[in-house]
């Protein structure tokens, strides 16, 4: 018998509306809500054990605390599938399945499946992390999308093979693999149709789509350097040599700031590199190959530039996601915003 | 220009006294067939073998496969590489089909060789699982790159070349089974039935990356670094014209085989003056330099204006680096108002989640996708291994390691494997053969 759990909000919950919003989180034995109908679709062979309520806003604002205490409620519990919602449109409501739902896959290893309408920006927040089922924009689709992510689920555990996420049904992860086509049809031939479409101005489907692109527009000239205050932010791994932040040496997810307002250059034996994807030996040998601090305080020295900034920002860029790094970049500029920054040189490796 | 590919379909082979073919039945003297190879003094050892689908072998390091022909009128296969120059594309030239010519190292692999399994799940991988293969394992004393990862293995794929030339003279004088024709009539002479279909024109990107001579295609025997793009017959590739090298991480690769039955070029005859008007072939080239790139992707854009081609496709034999000439490519070409659809595979990443591709662009948007390199295979032990299984861990393949903190090393004690898709021998087909796609999942 394998068992899940479910998480749902104060309102499925049976708790009220959004009057009870600020509903701390709570787990019950047994069904309670929607989990009476997930139940009923996952069959006899998976037994939803507990319901997990908590309200919106709760977990809204007090996001951590809510993820903290409701992985304390699953410590002692077993498990080996984890729901949440359907939350339909709901957008708080999505965003809470996928907070706790991401963070009950990273601790427990478990699959994780909910389900959101295409407009709940829950889904662009969290469908690289758990399936996110294609659900319908209110309650009234509750039977259906339930349906969908309990035959996903009993397939699942069952050990099915698993199609792409468009067959399945969810939105897709991210993750792309090799199959091969059911019916086979041979590149040639695909690239015959598609090529024919195009020509003639048919819709045709590319195999690679290619995702929109994020171009960061380029900055304006800094006016006059010489009353700048200038940054060095590396993806290139120099750190002191105790690792302090403890940055990873590869798909990092952590960043670190070292104060060298008293140095004027990054000595060897004190600065290294954590980063795993380069021969690190020049850069040991000389951090500042990396972290040009040597010449930067040449050109303060010149007045070429106003001042350097008394921290540089390290991480590692090497196997490091996009999403990652474009958190740890929004991160770091609020620090040099906050210090009156006006230009970063980016070094990488 | 017309070529004439005669046909003998090869049902089965065998050693022994003389080499010969009649009735589906390719006999092989196998001590002839080795003097042959050793006509180089750098082949140390040679040993030859038959192996056929469903046989409980695997091949590792496989470094080469080549279709055994024979020119009617005599003549070199592979003009300018196994003999003099002289135009391929044009005459007769008789093949034997279904099988292939495989080259093997007895010991060392390096980063662009590759595996094969005749049987069970790895099988699925390689288009010369399906093939009846005369196998030829093989050392030599080039022994600067015996330790090297990339080798250049010029005298087993010269030996492999040979061994194909012997083994089709034996149908010289025999009348095929069957005739293949193709003619394409020059582009200014075509019929108004023909010019009022849309044109096209396939764009090859073979790999030529190696600054240093003896690792890239060649091209009539000159190697591709060392060109420009230019204009060439389909029938030339189909003919000799071009031979694989010894460069591209191994499922990438297209192999002289593939060159031979360019599956891509045979669908486009298919349907030139039914759907559309073949213009022909760009052969484009894949660079480092980022100049270089530009200046391929500016050749071929003017080319296939100037042709009047109202639509292109492109092909490139390689990933990762590549993957900025073969965009480059198609934004030129879309650039230039030609319709464009490109053909190659992915490397996604051991967790999927990487950038298919180094160089996205918007542009890029039709493109058929054969597979993924980074795809992990896991195969249990076979019962023979013909060259070196060891290779696979050591030798620094694409796809396989010594060791991994996760997964171990790429070859067990008891003969079970675990690699990349990278090193299936030719494995993502993307001349056309592939019925792999990738998908998100």
């Amino acid at each position: 018998m394998k068992k899940a759990i479910l998480y749902i909000n104060q309102f499925f919950g049976q708790i009220g509306g959004e009057e009870k919003a600020d509903f701390p989180p709570e787990i019950r034995e047994g069904l309670v809500g929607p989990a009476m109908e997930l139940q009923k679709q996952l069959g006899d062979d998976i037994k939803v054990t507990h319901t997990i309520i908590c309200g919106d806003n709760f977990m809204g604002s007090n996001t951590e605390e809510a993820v903290e205490r409701i992985l304390g409620f699953l410590e002692d519990k077993e498990f080996d599938i984890f729901f949440a919602g359907p939350a339909f449109r709901a957008g708080r409501y999505g965003s809470a399945c996928g907070h706790i739902g991401k963070a009950v896959k990273e601790k427990f290893n478990v699959p994780v499946i909910t389900s959101m309408n295409e407009e709940n920006p829950g889904v662009e927040m969290f469908r690289e992390h758990i399936y996110i089922f294609k659900g319908g924009a209110s309650a009234a689709a509750m039977r259906k999308d339930i349906k969908k992510m309990a035959d996903f689920g009993r397939r699942l555990l069952n050990g099915a093979e698993l199609l792409s996420a468009d067959e399945e049904g969810y939105f897709g992860r991210g993750i792309r693999r090799q199959v091969w086509l059911k019916e086979p049809v041979t590149a040639a031939d695909r690239v015959i149709d598609m090529l024919l479409k195009k020509i003639h101005g048919e819709p045709f489907q590319t195999e690679l789509p290619i995702p929109e692109l994020d171009k960061v527009p380029i900055a304006e000239p800094i006016k006059d350097l010489s009353k700048a205050k200038i940054a060095m932010v590396t993806s290139g791994g120099i750190v002191p040599v105790d690792n302090p932040d403890r940055i990873q040496s590869a798909s990092a997810t952590r960043w670190g700031k070292y104060d060298v307002s008293n140095l004027e250059r990054l000595e060897a034996g004190v600065f290294k590199t954590i980063h795993a994807g380069f021969d690190p030996a020049a850069a040991n040998d000389d951090p500042n190959v990396i972290v040009p601090l040597d010449v930067m305080r040449a050109f303060e020295k010149e007045g070429k530039i106003g001042k350097v900034h008394d921290y540089f920002y390290s991480t590692v860029g090497t196997g490091t996601t996009q999403g990652e790094a474009a958190r740890m970049g929004k991160e770091i500029v609020e620090d040099l915003k906050a210090a009156g920054v006006d230009g970063v040189i980016l070094t990488s490796t | 220009m017309k070529l004439e590919l005669g046909n003998f379909y090869v049902k089965d082979i065998v050693f022994g006294d003389k080499i010969s073919y009649s009735n589906g039945i390719l006999t092989i003297n196998k001590e002839e067939a080795l003097s042959v190879v050793r006509e180089d003094e750098h082949i140390t050892e040679a040993d030859l073998y038959i192996v056929k689908p469903g046989d409980k072998v695997r091949l590792v390091p496989v470094k080469e496969a080549i279709e055994p022909r024979v020119r009617v009128d005599g003549g070199p296969v592979f003009p300018g590489v196994t003999g003099e120059l002289m135009q391929a594309g044009n005459g007769r030239t008789l093949a034997l089909k279904d099988c292939s010519v495989l080259v093997v190292g007895k010991h060392w692999g390096g980063f662009q060789d590759g595996l094969i399994d005749m049987s069970g799940e790895g099988a699925k991988y390689t288009y010369f699982s399906q093939l009846k293969n005369i196998v030829l394992v093989a050392d030599t004393d080039e022994e600067f790159e015996k330790r090297e990862q990339q080798k250049k293995n010029r005298a087993l794929r010269w030996a492999g070349m040979r061994l194909a030339e012997y083994i089709g003279s034996c149908v010289k004088d025999l009348e095929p089974e069957e005739v293949e024709s193709f003619e394409l009539e020059p582009i200014t002479k075509r019929t108004a039935k023909i010019n009022d279909l849309p044109s096209v024109v396939l764009v090859l990107q073979p790999q030529s990356q190696m600054e240093e001579l003896g690792y890239n295609d060649l091209i009539y025997g000159w190697d591709a670094n060392r060109m420009l793009p230019t204009f060439m017959h389909p029938n030339e590739i189909l003919d000799g014209a071009v031979i694989s090298g010894s460069f591209m991480p191994c499922s990438s690769k297209w192999s002289t085989y593939d060159f031979q039955n360019f599956p891509m070029i045979r669908r486009l005859y298919e349907e030139h003056g039914k759907t559309l008007n073949f213009l022909g072939i760009i052969m484009s080239n894949l660079n480092v330099a980022l100049d270089q790139k530009e200046r391929a992707a500016l050749f071929v854009a003017q080319m296939a204006k100037s042709l009047g081609a109202d639509s292109a496709i492109v092909a490139e034999e390689g990933y990762g680096n590549p993957d900025a000439d073969f965009i480059a490519c198609i934004v030129a070409l879309e650039d230039a108002g030609i319709k464009t659809v490109g053909l190659t595979n992915e490397c996604t990443g051991r967790d999927g989640k990487s950038q298919p591709l180094v160089t996205l662009d918007p542009k890029a948007d039709a493109i058929v996708s054969c597979g993924d390199v980074s795809q992990l295979i896991e195969l249990p032990p076979m019962e023979t291994v013909l060259g070196e299984l060891e290779s696979l861990a050591r030798d620094g393949l694409a796809g396989g390691w010594a060791g991994d903190e996760i997964l171990g090393p790429s070859v067990r004690e008891d003969g079970s494997i675990i690699m990349e898709n990278n090193s299936m021998f030719c494995g993502d087909q993307v001349v056309g053969w592939s019925t792999k796609t990738v998908k998100e999942f």
